[in-house]
């Protein structure tokens, strides 16, 4: 009996198949895809693309384990240590993702193949930095028709920068409501008059909403040449590269630590602690929840583990994002509002696992967030505290923002119900649940106290 | 991991939106250039005029 598991959201693409054998996740081409593979490697294609840090590294393994009689090839891609979704990328995540998938596929067509697939699924950021994970996305080229996933790159990357342009809502919130990309018709309506100013609007969104989506076999296809290929993707990447959130620099929380008035002192005695508290255990990944703009993210990440950094404000992720962490050991940034996290989705709720499940890590870190939780968000602290559980394999590291505290305060203000007690006390029983509390320190000149708190054994 | 939406059918009113793209952007390509051409002809001729000015 062969033991692997195929991924649940590996069932499209009859070229092949992800599946996990003991620990490890293989992908399995297929005797359809013999000869565009063959071309993949044999064209220096992938070469080239493995040298521009471009596509995900496999190598081949002479094994069929799934005992299938249409096995061509069993490939170990490098095993990726997270996944994250479109629907938690910053618009420069997004956009990044755009121009690796139009480089590629620019480099394709210069060795006689084109990209079948154009997703933001399909990218990973393993090392900060976009790649491809998908081998099976490419195809051989027929210089004769345009391309094939040039609808798919509109609708799932384009039209999404291009609202998040104009309203500056981020693209992760317009990416969860149409995740398999938003029709140009619909993009249409929704943009302002002035976008009509620009022609790349005009030509990828207004002209395709304008002519019929309608498949109309016997019409002839248009003529289409290389040439004109090349045209409308260095179109795309100019238009892409000019789609940014400069219109929107302000608000939120991008800022929190240079205009918060607890200021610099609070946060250098914060950082004081919080280095000598992850100093004295031991860790191999940890999850940043309410990042903010990464700085003790990356405190994190020059202890060369892999970090994962939450936040809810699309500007903070994207400050973040672009800053990554240190070089070996780089920061997945994500845009995750702790009070409502990515669920999972997609066929039987199964091709996209949530937050919750992808994210546990060996230590979680809530920083100056447990006040926005219980009083912005009306949570109880058990239930927080069952949640932070559930995240962390081992330790939490945690500030208490006691009710008499100007953040708390400002979150109260015009509220007339929210969960009490709230005070240092009913925190330390309601965590003690969940935790032994191992040491504990007052941030010096606030009534902030941060914890260090061990799971108990019996929640894992 | 293959998370992949395969999409195999653009149907040819994709195919149609690319012809026209193509033609507006292969006519603006034609235009620019032309224009370059124009212009550096002109800039010739403006430096050649100088020149003379200079060697007279």
């Amino acid at each position: 009996m062969p033991d692997f598991t195929i991924h649940p959201a590996s069932y499209r693409d009859p070229s092949g198949f992800v599946f996990r054998h003991e620990d490890q996740w293989y992908r399995q081409l297929n005797t359809a895809y013999r000869e565009d593979y063959l071309r993949l490697m044999d064209s220096g294609l992938y070469d080239e693309l493995i040298t521009a840090g471009l596509l995900l590294p496999h190598r081949e393994v002479p094994e069929n384990f799934t005992d299938s009689a249409d096995w061509f090839k069993t490939l170990l891609p490098e095993q990726l240590t997270f996944i994250s979704l479109p629907e938690e990328w910053s618009p420069a995540q997004l956009k990044d993702a755009a121009l690796c998938t139009l480089a590629i596929t620019r480099i394709a067509i210069d060795h006689g193949m084109i990209l079948k697939d154009a997703t933001p699924r399909n990218i990973q950021f393993p090392g900060g930095r976009p790649v491809l994970i998908d081998t099976l996305s490419f195809e051989r080229y027929d210089p004769a028709r345009p391309w094939v996933a040039y609808r798919q790159f509109c609708e799932c990357f384009l039209y999404p920068l291009f609202l998040h342009r104009y309203y500056g809502s981020g693209t992760h919130r317009i990416v969860s409501a149409w995740p398999d990309g938003i029709p140009a018709a619909i993009t249409a309506r929704m943009l302002p008059f002035r976008s009509r100013m620009r022609l790349g609007a005009w030509l990828h969104v207004f002209l395709p909403a304008m002519i019929s989506r309608r498949t109309n076999k016997d019409a002839p296809l248009p003529a289409f040449s290389k040439t004109r290929l090349l045209h409308l993707l260095s179109n795309l990447e100019d238009v892409v590269r000019k789609l940014d959130s400069r219109a929107f620099r302000d608000p939120g929380w991008s800022d929190y630590y240079e205009k918060s008035i607890l200021s610099k002192t609070y946060l250098d005695e914060k950082q004081a602690l919080f280095t000598s508290m992850i100093g004295g255990i031991d860790f191999s990944s940890a999850l940043d929840l309410g990042a903010n703009n990464g700085h003790f993210s990356r405190i994190l990440a020059e202890k060369g583990i892999p970090v994962i950094a939450a936040e809810a404000d699309w500007q903070c992720v994207e400050t973040l994002y672009r800053a990554g962490g240190s070089e070996s050991h780089p920061i997945q940034a994500l845009c995750v509002d702790i009070a409502n996290p990515t669920p999972a989705t997609g066929f039987d709720h199964r091709e996209r696992s949530s937050f919750s499940d992808r994210a546990v890590s060996d230590l979680v870190v809530a920083l100056a967030l447990i006040h926005h939780l219980v009083l912005g968000r009306n949570i109880p602290l058990p239930m927080v505290a069952r949640y932070l559980a559930r995240l962390t394999r081992r330790w939490l590291l945690i500030e208490f923002v006691p009710p008499g505290d100007e953040r708390s305060m400002q979150l109260v203000r015009n509220k007339s119900a929210y969960p009490t007690p709230y005070d240092e006390a009913e925190f330390e029983k309601q965590f003690s649940a969940f935790f032994t509390i191992d040491d504990k320190a007052p941030v010096p000149g606030t009534r902030r106290v941060l914890y260090r708190m061990r799971k108990i054994p019996i929640f894992a | 991991m293959k998370l992949v939406l395969l999409y195999l059918d653009p149907g040819s009113g994709s195919y149609l939106v690319q012809a026209i793209i193509a033609a507006v952007l292969g006519g603006l390509f034609y235009i620019k250039s032309a224009w370059r051409k124009i212009r550096t002809l002109f800039s010739r001729e403006k430096k050649n005029q100088e020149n003379e000015k200079e060697n007279a």
